[in-house]
């Protein structure tokens, strides 16, 4: 098992990723005094830090080993990610009720059974508890299904 | 008596008949997120959060704490009848109670659980009458450098409490430190990190962060494990135990109670942490140690009354000092702030139907549990019979609308979907999620003290050592540091931990 690959080099790095874009997104907010410390002050002071401690995390990972990653299932990730995205881009558009089809529908793709009938009886179920709840309910200010309700 | 003054305002607000009913509330849905698997108290809050808008303060705070203790109630049902805690804190549960359950016991180790965990709770929220007032009047001297080192402290002894490396989590300390900076800056208003979209100028909105980072990434690891269960099959039998149980758990119970309370004080302490040092402690004074794992009743009575009791107390540094100690309580944090209250020694004197209205109602709400629990306890079981299919797309979607109802914008679903993202490479990465968020919560506020400590010091960074509380805070906080680095301390940390996810 290559050793770059382990959890610990990898959050090493992760932390160091992290600092630099603070570092390169943050150079133009100004530094001050310490007295009056300006914008920029702690976030510079944060992100040497960040990527310091990144790079311990890197060592220490070299020197005494760590965990290899284990191999991530592209599947769920995925699925669920594009979920709440349809999900967002739906629901002001279209309605309350298009929006829960579609992330239902997906989301239950990400697992490992997908019974159809399953499903459609879930997306009833929870169609008619969201509603109550949130429109009903709640009276929140969104649509049900856009252009009807 | 003052005291007693300021008990009879707090059971007067707590018993008007909206906060009874927001308690019963939260301690249901408490109950019904601890039985069922897959989805946490900080996940949970976090979804609530835009509601709490709609409620009053005393209102909202009082139904949060119910889904925090009640959690701890539900998940040890689950722990006892099929073998799987519902909730971190009630993993060394499963380890005597599912044992009781399968010697025909399950009745009455669920009956012991509820009425310690009463019993625990009652203690732990006494304690909270008793210590509030003395450490509110140490928190008002307080200066902005003390508030400085204090919240430091309060971060690393959450770093101490996070499985794995403690480089890696004083690491997610301050990337969540990093990521609570975004937004626009107090004393300038110049825009930070806000890549000119306007709804980044208000700062990160913590509670899709809480959703994508603790309700997100667990769905995910949960259906790659293609999580099955089983339940239901189980009967409970008479909920009586014999004497010779009741005349075992009494002890262990008060142990329990007592370790559990002292515990959920610490900073970075909590439920998780009283449970797992109470069963140890059980089992390292017991005359015959060989029984635990084979269906202990001690086993059962010391983990269950010192996870609640710890519950209880964990609310201490957060009312007192507005510091929270993990990642429920940093929600409880932002919950205040959504509502106009600048957690801290303030809330106790400026608003105290709220604070002691809100501890009368953990009283009620332990009482309410024990009937939820109990006689009730048919109902859940079924629930556990529902299949994870159907449940993970249902916490995706209020998670969705949760975060839109936040303010009514989809920006903050996107939100959600992207800290989902990184919450999975958190979880693959083995980097906790709370160390990150309470850097996220505090960060902001300990920004501001610095700034001030350090205006007011000429910018003599001295101030913070010249200042006694302050001096006194970051020796403790140095000597945690001292200790985590000490061999035989890590060893024993490892050892918790081994035995956590064992």
């Amino acid at each position: 098992m290559n050793r770059f690959l382990s959890k610990d080099f990898l959050s090493g790095l992760m932390f160091i990723g992290f600092g630099l874009i603070a570092l390169y997104f943050g150079q133009k907010l100004a530094l001050g005094t310490t007295v009056r410390m300006g914008p920029g002050y702690v976030p510079r002071m944060l992100s040497f830090t960040l990527c310091g401690l990144g790079l311990l995390v890197c060592i220490i990972a070299l020197v005494s080993g760590s965990d290899p990653v284990e191999k991530p299932k592209w599947k769920p990730i995925t699925l669920v990610t594009i979920g709440i995205v349809c999900f967002g881009l739906l629901f002001e558009r279209a309605g309350l009720i298009p929006a829960l089809v579609v992330l239902v529908m997906i989301a239950s793709l990400a697992g490992e059974e997908f019974k159809l009938i399953e499903v459609i009886g879930n997306i009833i179920a929870l169609s008619v508890l969201c509603t109550l709840v949130f429109k009903v309910g709640l009276s929140m200010n969104i649509y049900v299904l856009r252009g009807v309700w | 008596m003052e005291l007693l003054d300021n008990l009879s305002l707090g059971f007067s607000v707590a018993f008007s008949f909206q906060n009874l009913t927001y308690a019963l509330l939260g301690c249901l849905l408490g109950t019904l997120i601890g039985v069922l698997p897959g989805i946490g108290p900080v996940a949970t809050i976090a979804m609530l959060l835009p509601i709490t808008f709609h409620l009053p303060p005393t209102a909202s705070l009082i139904m949060l704490a119910g889904i925090y203790y009640g959690a701890a109630y539900g998940g040890s049902t689950t722990s006892i009848l099929v073998n799987l805690p519902g909730e971190a804190s009630s993993v060394v549960t499963c380890l005597d109670g599912y044992q009781m359950a399968r010697n025909g016991r399950a009745g009455a180790a669920l009956s012991i659980s509820a009425v310690g965990s009463f019993f625990a709770g009652t203690v732990g929220t006494i304690i909270i009458v008793l210590f509030a007032e003395p450490l509110t009047r140490m928190a008002q001297k307080f200066g902005p450098a003390d508030y400085c080192s204090l919240m430091a402290l309060g971060l690393v002894a959450a770093v101490i409490l996070a499985s794995g490396s403690v480089t890696k989590a004083i690491a997610m300390v301050f990337l969540g430190l990093l990521f609570g900076l975004v937004g626009t800056d107090v004393n300038t208003g110049a825009q930070r990190f806000t890549f000119d979209i306007p709804e980044l100028s208000d700062g990160i909105d913590f509670a899709p962060i809480a959703m994508g980072l603790f309700g997100i990434a667990e769905i995910v690891v949960n259906l790659e494990k293609h999580l099955t269960r089983s339940g239901g099959t189980i009967k409970v039998g008479s909920l009586w135990p014999t004497m010779d149980e009741v005349r075992r758990a009494i002890p262990a119970a008060l142990r329990g109670t007592f370790l559990g309370a002292a515990l959920g004080v610490l900073p970075g302490g909590g439920p998780t942490l009283g449970a797992f040092s109470a069963y140890t402690l059980e089992k390292r004074i017991s005359k015959n140690p060989g029984q635990f794992g084979k269906g202990a009743v001690e086993g059962v009575a010391a983990p269950e009354a010192a996870n609640n009791a710890a519950a209880q107390t964990s609310f201490i540094p957060m009312l007192t000092l507005g510091i929270p100690s993990n990642a429920v309580m940093a929600l409880m944090v932002g919950a205040m702030i959504i509502q106009g209250i600048q957690p801290g020694p303030e809330v106790m004197t400026k608003k105290p139907e709220l604070f002691w209205g809100m501890i009368a109602s953990m009283w009620i709400g332990n009482a309410m549990l024990v009937i939820i629990n109990l006689p009730m306890i048919g109902i859940w079981v079924k629930l556990l019979t529902v299949p994870y299919r159907f449940l993970a797309p249902a916490i995706l979607l209020f998670c969705c609308i949760g975060a839109y109802s936040l303010q009514n914008s989809t920006f903050h679903v996107m939100q959600v979907a992207v800290f989902g993202v990184l919450g999975y490479i958190f979880v693959r990465l083995g980097c906790e999620g709370a160390p990150f968020l309470l850097g996220l919560v505090l960060g902001p506020q300990m920004e501001e003290y610095f700034r001030r400590a350090m205006l007011l010091s000429r910018g003599d960074p001295m101030v913070f050592l010249q200042r006694p509380i302050s001096l006194g805070l970051l020796i403790t906080t140095a000597l945690l540091l001292i200790l985590m680095a000490i061999p035989s301390f890590k060893k024993a940390r490892k050892e918790a931990f081994v035995e956590e996810e064992g």
